[in-house]
């Protein structure tokens, strides 16, 4: 069965309503023409809300920056508050997993599993 | 068929002077430069002997503009490249939308990126962009759209007509796999009309490859299409070692083979997944991500990344395969062998299934000329055209495989098509790991600029979801002058519209995934 299960730790009731919703992971580029779709979505959802940036086109515009460049929002966070910033081109699935328990570090004050070792 | 396409052309545009092009180099057969006023009878012409327009384009050569539309056929290889050059300031142009439905679409993308107005052209709107940006993005020089362009661009609004009630697909809408936007026109539960709206992410990968070197654009490619990286990688890398003359090391062919039918499996059976997941069968999605992931570590083992990868290189391949990726694959064809009877208990004698899918989506073989469609919906259409038969790039010629061709062209024929796909791409893998030399995996001396000969390409291959056209115009310089691709996706939605009318919308749901379209793709 499947290899990384997010109901493991509870996030894994996906929602197909913002008004139901908690959580938005951003998931993607956001260009010019999606922005105004994604604040009215951020908008919709109940408070208290919290948004994920998933790799590196949420959260900076990654790769897709250049100069001259007309259609990119150049990081998620220019249009919502952004609570986790996943890493990655594309992020791996382990790192979306972490950035749910730092996410509910970040709630709860206190963290489900010790964390990786610090080896620097 | 060259030959005498070339003596029915020259017969019946005796003004015209056809020019016989070098295959090998260029990709296309014949080439024949138009005059604006022509361009319908020659697109006539075509039509009648029952050629498809793979893709129309326009290049930006500062002093003239050039629309360019390549002409092909199903069954036989026959691609004709026909040419029209137009004044850069005012840029007018009659349309061939009332011939080829492909071009509908096609001409918009030209209006938009280009400005060039196609006289009777019966709805020049916005179809990737939006009213925020001001200037027309592929032209080499800046030029503003003026007020009166902007308003006849933005002046389409399916939402605002009066009498029935629109609907909003998406943007977010969970079955639409990515931010696809459909407007649908109901009347009661029933689609009058169907308005798909594209861009929301679009990338500007075409802009992108006119600003990076060759390989570094290479890493876009896998970004393209996030489930079947490996073909567009593959078919980039091919594009550039046709055009530079690079030559490829045999090993080095069949690791490509592989590696890329490997990724066809994952494609295909995540769209199973997915696809079932939309028609309200969430249980399969568990068993096809299962299967999928023992490919993706396979794939992950030699290539280093799980979904966009960026494998091969000009010339060769990024690194050699090892006796794992040789056990892993092995591991895998018989893992997957032994799922089909699964699959076929589970889903194709399910009764919810068949009822759900018999007989809705119905694409006639004259439709999918017309729409240019590709891929497994054209061979459900009953064309079995396949790009690796056709046009064998890697070492596909040396491969023995049957292409799978449906009958009725309804959404249950296009799932049986993909299920016997996955069969077809394990016995050319089979057929590889037995055949597959020792040697060198790369070539050596490759160029780390890479300047290829002045002129263009138009190189196909077949991706999971149909055919990609590259078309590359060099102009001796370390970056393409000018890079489209024409994408599978993106052809295949234009036939959306005309299937979703009259059906129920839920039925919508149903055949907008039998298309399998990949958003990012679409928008570029």
């Amino acid at each position: 069965m499947a290899r990384f299960d997010i109901d493991r730790f509870g996030a894994g009731v996906f929602r197909p309503s913002p008004r139901q919703a908690d959580l938005m992971i951003v998931s993607g580029t956001v260009t010019k023409k999606m922005a105004p779709v994604l604040v009215t979505l951020y908008e919709q959802m109940p408070s208290p809300k919290w948004v994920i940036a998933m790799g590196n086109c949420a959260i900076s515009g990654g790769p897709f920056v250049f100069e001259g460049q007309y259609n990119l929002i150049e990081g998620v966070d220019k249009l919502v508050p952004v609570d986790v910033y996943v890493p990655g081109c594309p992020p791996r699935p382990e790192g979306l997993l972490e950035g749910f328990l730092k996410l509910e570090e970040k709630i709860t004050g206190k963290r489900r599993f010790p964390g990786p070792v610090q080896r620097w | 068929m060259v030959n005498k396409t070339e003596e029915e052309l020259k017969a019946a545009f005796s003004e015209l002077t056809v020019v016989k092009e070098d295959y090998n180099q260029k990709g296309y057969h014949l080439s024949c430069d138009v005059a604006p006023k022509d361009i319908a009878a020659v697109a006539g012409f075509f039509d009648e002997r029952r050629f498809y327009l793979a893709v129309e384009l326009c290049v930006d050569y500062r002093d003239y503009l050039e629309i360019v539309y390549i002409f092909s056929l199903h069954m036989s290889l026959c691609k004709v490249k026909i040419t029209v050059k137009i004044d850069p300031v005012k840029p007018v142009l009659p349309t061939i939308s009332g011939i080829f439905a492909s071009a509908y679409w096609y001409e918009r993308e030209i209006r938009e990126f280009y400005g060039v107005l196609f006289e009777g052209h019966p709805n020049l709107t916005y179809l990737f962009l939006h009213d925020g940006i001001d200037f027309y993005p592929l032209r080499k020089d800046r030029i503003p759209v003026t007020d009166n362009d902007k308003r006849e661009l933005s002046s389409f609004s399916p939402e605002q007509s009066e009498d029935s009630l629109c609907i909003n697909m998406g943007p977010q809408h969970p079955s639409t796999h990515g931010v696809l936007r459909v407007v649908l026109r109901m009347n009661g539960e029933y689609i009058e009309e169907a308005f798909p709206v594209l861009g929301y992410l679009h990338r500007m990968h075409e802009k992108m490859a006119e600003n990076r070197t060759y390989p570094q654009f290479l890493p876009n490619t896998g970004r393209l299409d996030y489930i079947g990286a490996m073909s567009f990688n593959l078919g980039y890398v091919t594009a550039l070692e046709r055009l530079a003359g690079i030559t490829v090391p045999e090993r080095a062919n069949y690791v490509r083979v592989i590696a890329t039918e490997l990724n066809r499996i994952s494609s295909h059976i995540f769209w199973l997944g997915a696809y079932l997941a939309d028609l309200g069968a969430l249980s399969p999605f568990l068993y096809v991500f299962d299967d999928r992931e023992q490919i993706l570590d396979v794939l992950e083992g030699i290539t280093g990344s799980r979904l966009t990868y960026c494998y091969f290189r000009f010339g060769g391949l990024y690194n050699d395969i090892d006796d794992a990726f040789i056990a892993g694959t092995k591991a895998v064809i018989s893992r997957i062998r032994s799922r089909f009877p699964l699959y076929e208990k589970l889903v194709t004698g399910n009764v919810i299934f068949v009822n759900r899918t018999r007989g809705i989506g119905v694409i006639e073989k004259e439709r999918a000329r017309k729409n240019a469609v590709s891929g497994p919906v054209l061979r459900a259409a009953g064309i079995p055209t396949d790009m690796r038969k056709l046009e064998p790039y890697a070492c596909y010629s040396e491969m023995n495989f049957e292409i799978p061709s449906g009958q009725r062209a309804d959404a249950l024929d296009i799932y049986n098509i993909r299920l016997r796909e996955v069969e077809t791409s394990l016995q050319i893998i089979e057929q590889a790991l037995a055949k597959i030399p020792e040697g060198p995996f790369m070539t050596p001396k490759v160029p780390k600029k890479l300047k290829p000969r002045k002129g263009d390409i138009y190189h196909t291959v077949e991706t999971p979801r149909g055919e990609l056209g590259i078309y590359i115009v060099s102009d001796e310089t370390d970056r393409p002058y000018r890079l489209k691709l024409r994408v599978p996706s993106f052809s295949n939605l234009m036939v959306f519209p005309e299937l979703a009318k009259g059906n129920l919308i839920a039925d919508a749901v149903a055949i907008l995934g039998s298309l399998d379209l990949v958003i990012p793709e679409i928008d570029r």
